[in-house]
């Protein structure tokens, strides 16, 4: 009998917003324009389709580079806040030691990626030309 | 004094209980040796370098399992499985077995892949993924624990994405990998929906502990939530195993990945699913089939290994590419080795007969299918093509490869000459005892057909006259070479060695029964 309750939400839940559409749609006045239609960028004029749109693939190096830092602090926040009791507990090589390793074993990677080039941004020659070509004008 | 504690102690006073770890650790160290490497000097492309570093790191991990195995660690004879971690790691016979398997047939897919390397741009990063990817399914054969299971498994599938997909300027290879890793993501997260409901039942992500819950009737009333849960499990096992139903990414992915990680895959990679299932199952769920008979897993279990036999071989029969159809041979023998899980019953005597077998099934696997791909990488790296044509006569080029692929071939199919017999053998008359004589007539009538696509490649290589396709060839890759003659070896030399090996696996598998 519960579930009624929750099954009255759903039915709530998707019939206001379907009801608004519909009440709406017959009341207003229809007058299509394009600056209507048009995609909504802040004021700047869109260009091209939103399907065709490509972005740098080294966003996505950073980004994971980022991600693995960011969960990282995650994980040290909580160790940092009992670290001092943990010390008098178990002693400091037991408390830091693990904690030491897991960052190593992040550094070991983060040195590689860096070393290899992952976070060196390439030069986009295009880009390079407009820009020189702006600064002549 | 309670005498086994004294034992303990005794036996294991040599060295810190850690150390029991050894292997991983090794396996691990060995991924991270070779990206500071890299790191130091990235201009330098150190192809040789690399590959004896983490061949070296493969071997030693190999050689400490091997002493381990020997000396007893972690078994019965020795004061049982070692537990660490708050009892998330558990070495123990079956664990040292199946990480002996991993880091053999990684030693021998380094070996190769050095000469399929050669030339290439980031070499370093693929033997770290292949040390990273080995030291997770190490990671996997002792976890004992649902939450070191999951971790683990993906510690190896995620190197195994990026390696499938390693020639990344090669479009094949690319949309294997998208594949590999869209079924994996997808089977992952069933995997881990059915951990959450088995938690929900249990209260517990200990194998041992999920065990005693389900024996005292703990899932009285959620039967329906466990039963779920167990299915889902299962089904991402049978992902990691290239089982039907989850098997539609392995011929995708082993043909289109370079040979070596294809070798790589489909021997280690699947015996890495195959010792979490056997764990997983034979110590957290058996209870089940006592207590719950609505749960019957075996039962499930038995129609997978017949799907998947019967799938596996018969698509294999219909092939053309060579490569493609060892990928679905490979799929037939995940069908062999699920019989393994299918003729368990609830206290049966011969479960630990019968695991055993498929453990050492899966031993002789791994180095005779390992060795058939790595033929097939040699394949690859002389340009010749992929299918029964191109491989007419290649037996003129190469005699020595030639004769260790007839061993392979032999081997696979389980004619009575080579390691392959016996560990079938093993198996059926296992499962028969068991009383599932219909699955090994199943397995023995799918072999028998798994005989007309073997010897078709042994008929190409041997029989048929070259038409022009050998041209191409021009050197000897040495290191594939040593690699494929070492497998033939290993093959041949299992079959005096087999009883050994099957009498090391139905201890280490017995063990988990007890």
């Amino acid at each position: 009998m519960s579930w009624i309750a929750i099954g009255a939400l759903a039915v709530v839940g998707v019939g206001i917003p379907l009801g608004m559409m519909a009440a709406s749609a017959l009341l207003r006045p229809s007058v299509p324009e394009q600056g209507k239609s048009a995609t909504y960028e802040s004021g700047e004029i869109p260009t091209g389709t939103a399907r065709s749109f490509k972005f740098n693939i080294q966003y996505y190096m950073v980004a994971l580079l980022f991600v693995v830092f960011d969960i990282e602090t995650v994980l040290v926040f909580p160790w940092a806040v009992i670290y001092s009791d943990a010390v008098e507990v178990v002693g400091i090589t037991r408390a830091l030691g693990p904690m030491l390793l897991f960052i190593g074993i992040l550094l070991i990677g983060l040195v590689w990626a860096w070393r290899n080039g992952a976070v060196s941004w390439t030069k986009s020659p295009r880009a390079t030309r407009r820009k020189t070509e702006r600064g002549d004008a | 004094m309670d005498p086994t504690v004294v034992t303990t102690a005794a036996l294991q006073s040599q060295l810190p209980e850690w150390t029991a770890l050894g292997p991983v650790i090794v396996l691990g160290l060995t991924g991270l040796l070779l990206l500071t490497i890299d790191a130091i000097w990235p201009k330098r492309n150190a192809n040789t370098t690399y590959a004896i570093v983490s061949a070296a790191g493969a071997i030693i991990a190999l050689g400490i399992t091997v002493w381990y195995l020997v000396a007893g660690t972690g078994q019965e004879t020795h004061g049982g499985a070692i537990t660490l971690f708050s009892e998330a790691i558990v070495v123990d016979g079956m664990a040292l077995f199946f990480t002996a398997i991993f880091t053999s047939v990684a030693a021998l897919v380094i070996v190769a892949s050095h000469d399929y390397l050669k030339g290439h741009e980031n070499s370093a990063e693929f033997y770290s993924l292949l040390m990273f990817a080995t030291t997770g399914m190490a990671l996997m054969a002792v976890s004992n624990s649902l939450v070191t299971v999951f971790v683990s498994l993906e510690m190896a599938s995620l190197p195994s994405y990026a390696l499938v997909g390693f020639l990344k300027k090669d479009r094949g290879s690319v949309e294997a990998s998208l594949k590999y890793f869209l079924i994996g993501a997808l089977s992952s997260a069933v995997f881990l929906f059915g951990i959450s409901l088995i938690y929900a039942v249990t209260g517990s992500l200990l194998l041992t502990e999920i065990s005693a819950q389900f024996a005292d009737g703990g899932v009285a009333g959620f039967a329906g939530v466990a039963g779920i849960g167990v299915l889902m499990i299962a089904g991402g096992f049978a992902y990691k195993t290239a089982s039907v139903p989850f098997h539609f990414w392995a011929p995708e992915a082993y043909e289109g990945a370079p040979a070596p990680v294809s070798a790589f895959l489909s021997s280690a990679s699947k015996a890495a699913g195959f010792v979490v299932a056997f764990r997983v199952f034979a110590e957290a769920f058996m209870p089940l089939l006592e207590v719950t008979p609505a749960i019957d897993w075996a039962l499930a279990f038995a129609v997978l290994a017949v799907l998947t036999m019967v799938v596996g071989n018969f698509a294999a029969a219909t092939q053309e590419n060579v490569k493609r159809m060892l990928a679905y041979s490979s799929i037939g023998h995940a069908g062999y080795a699920l019989i393994g899980l299918a003729a368990l019953t609830a206290g049966g005597p011969h479960n630990g007969d019968v695991m055993g077998a498929a453990m050492a099934h899966l031993l002789i696997y791994g180095f005779m299918n390992t060795g058939a791909f790595l033929f097939i990488a040699m394949v690859e790296y002389w340009g010749v093509g992929r299918t029964f044509e191109d491989y007419a006569g290649l037996s003129q080029k190469a005699p020595l490869a030639c004769v260790a692929m007839a061993v392979f071939m032999f081997s696979l199919a389980g004619l009575p000459v080579f390691g392959g017999f016996f560990s079938k053998y093993a198996l059926f008359a296992s499962a028969v005892s068991a009383g599932f004589w219909w699955l090994a007539a199943v397995g023995a009538v799918t072999s028998a057909l798994s005989l007309y696509y073997y010897s078709r490649v042994v008929k190409a290589i041997w029989i048929e006259e070259p038409n022009g396709n050998l041209d191409v060839i021009e050197s000897k890759p040495t290191g594939l070479y040593a690699a494929i003659i070492f497998a033939a070896v290993a093959t041949v030399l299992l079959l005096p060695g087999f009883p050994i090996a099957l009498e090391t696996a139905e201890a280490a598998a017995s063990a988990l029964f007890a």
